[in-house]
């Protein structure tokens, strides 16, 4: 996605400078001439930085940005004033409402870039957007707890991940890190003392490199009192202590955005194998039914038309995993592909109790699957 | 009777100096040289002076006003093909893309380098303990201009050279009570 950036300033001069300034990067600026258009702009495009100039017609920048910090839904975007009045009596007073940074005219382009990439990330233009990482990528996991023996286990619990488990044990060390690497997903321990949690979520949402990292917070499952302040402050996912990893995983997995398919879906010597994880939970099968069709398609379009369904890990049959099973045979009979069940004993007992299941042929392993087609 | 000025000629000059080439240099690629200084007091003062520029087409005149403990205004006046010099280097631009006729875009240039002339010379001055407030940029356009000011304390006219062309910074200003 294009950076935008929003320039406020009466001078058209200095609105070219600044488009010229950014010309070699990956971002798209738009324009307003006064603090009143500043505001209707800013709602509109809602830009990850803004420019603003202080003396102006109309409205001024200092009237514009304490309107801008007054409004929830348009205070997070920061913002750093370029003026020519860089007096102690003006910079004390923008700084008290709150902006990033200043720049004084005159100014050299270069400072202004490096101004404004110290706090978005600037991404040259052509240089294209990082991939979406895969399920055996290594991806950054900051955990910040003052606790070190949290931090060892969540470390074992990815152990079979190719993850990288940063712990840390402080709001100022999680900053810290921060700035020198970008994590991919943060989790706060809401036991930190003095509310540090809530400060540092509120840090992290407001700085437009880290906004959108994902933060999950972590707390005993009985601590109903903090995790409630969490919630009330912004926490959308709270993680309870003891840890269920395999439902961390995945709720990493989600929003990290990570392409999760590789976990199920395997191709390899004219076949596609599906494999059913031991727990096969409805979000799971969401996970899969979602990847089903782009997958199937890809097997298609490189020559593979056997297809097996592998649920010999498959710890219990429900409705859910039926459904997908159904869907899936369909899929394969409408593209005239072939296909094959696999399965342990409790899967072949329980498919006998529905209706929907009860003549399905399971083979005891996959190599026997694939024989069978 | 005239006021004693808190600023020397010598410290209003270097001031004066320092903002122009703190812009010409930053944003023009350029350095000016003082070439002249006309001192205009109260005891001198005979009415409206004209501008000592050289030329003999149209001038420029980008001008901002400072309020506070000193109050004064600072007056750019530059030839037209200076202008749209400066114009073109500032914005990175051609001549052709300019033309001689887009009055609004070398009006804003030169009224933008005024504001940033006029920024830095006030930031000094508030370095010194003289606090004040700039209004917003105006320019002018015509031939043979005279300022007769209203009462100031001080007048100074400033007469640069860049490159082999010049241009005049005009600072009139007073202390206020």
């Amino acid at each position: 996605m294009r950076l935008k950036i929003l320039t406020v300033d009466d001078s058209k001069t200095v609105r070219i400078i600044v488009k010229k300034s950014f010309k070699g990067f990956d971002c798209e600026i738009t324009e307003a001439q006064n603090g009143v258009e500043g505001l209707a702009m800013a709602a509109k495009v809602d830009p990850d930085i803004i420019l603003l100039d202080i003396t102006m017609p109309v409205m001024d920048g200092v009237e514009m940005l304490t309107k801008l910090k007054s409004d929830p839904s348009l205070k997070a975007i920061p913002v750093i004033m370029l003026t020519a009045e860089a007096g102690r009596e003006n910079v004390m007073k923008i700084a008290k409402i709150g902006v990033r940074d200043y720049i004084v005219k005159p100014f050299k382009e270069e400072v202004l870039v490096d101004k404004v990439s110290r706090v978005v990330d600037l991404r040259p233009a052509g240089e294209a957007e990082p991939k979406q990482k895969k399920i055996d990528d290594p991806i950054e996991v900051l955990v910040v707890d003052d606790k070190p023996a949290i931090i060892e286990q969540i470390k074992q619990g990815f152990s079979h991940t190719p993850w990288n488990v940063n712990g840390v044990s402080s709001t100022g060390e999680a900053i810290d890190f921060c700035q020198k690497k970008l994590p991919d997903c943060i989790i706060i321990s809401l036991s930190l003392p003095e509310d540090a949690a809530i400060t540092l979520f509120r840090i992290i949402r407001s700085n437009a490199k880290t906004k959108y990292v994902p933060l999950f917070g972590l707390s005993v499952k009985t601590a109903v009192e903090e995790q409630h302040r969490a919630q009330q402050a912004g926490f959308s996912t709270i993680i309870h202590k003891p840890i269920d990893f395999d439902e961390l995983e995945n709720k990493i997995g989600k929003a990290v955005n990570l392409d999760t398919s590789g976990k199920y879906f395997q191709m390899a010597d004219g076949f596609m194998t599906v494999r059913l994880p031991k727990t096969c939970n409805a979000s799971v099968v969401q996970e899969v039914g979602n990847y089903l069709k782009e997958k199937t398609s890809e097997a298609v379009n490189s020559g593979i038309s056997k297809i097996i369904f592998d649920a010999q890990e498959v710890a219990s049959l429900n409705m859910d995993v039926i459904k997908l099973l159904l869907q899936s045979m369909k899929t394969c009979r409408d593209l005239s592909l072939s296909y094959a069940l696999a399965g342990n004993a409790v899967v072949r007992d329980e498919s006998k109790k529905f209706e929907e299941s009860k003549d399905w042929q399971f083979c005891d392993s996959v190599e026997t699957a694939k024989a069978s087609l | 009777m005239q006021q004693t000025f808190p600023i020397s000629d010598q410290e209003l000059e270097a001031l004066s100096t320092n903002a122009v080439n703190s812009v010409f240099n930053t944003m023009l690629n350029q350095t000016a040289v003082v070439q002249e200084v006309i001192k205009v007091d109260e005891e001198n003062y005979d009415g409206g002076m004209s501008v000592p520029i050289d030329s003999s087409e149209p001038v420029i005149a980008g001008t901002v006003g400072f309020l506070g403990n000193l109050t004064g205004i600072m007056y750019i006046f530059m030839e037209l093909s200076l202008a749209m010099d400066a114009t073109c280097e500032l914005l990175g631009l051609e001549a052709e893309e300019i033309g001689y006729e887009d009055h609004e875009l070398v009006n804003d240039a030169i009224g933008e380098l005024t504001n940033m002339i006029v920024g830095t010379f006030k930031n000094d001055l508030s370095n010194k303990g003289y606090e004040c407030r700039m209004t917003i940029p105006s320019i002018l356009r015509g031939s043979n201009f005279s300022i007769e000011p209203a009462e100031v304390a001080l007048r100074r006219i400033y007469k640069y050279d860049c490159g082999g062309r010049s241009f005049v910074i005009d600072v009139l200003m007073k202390e206020e009570n």
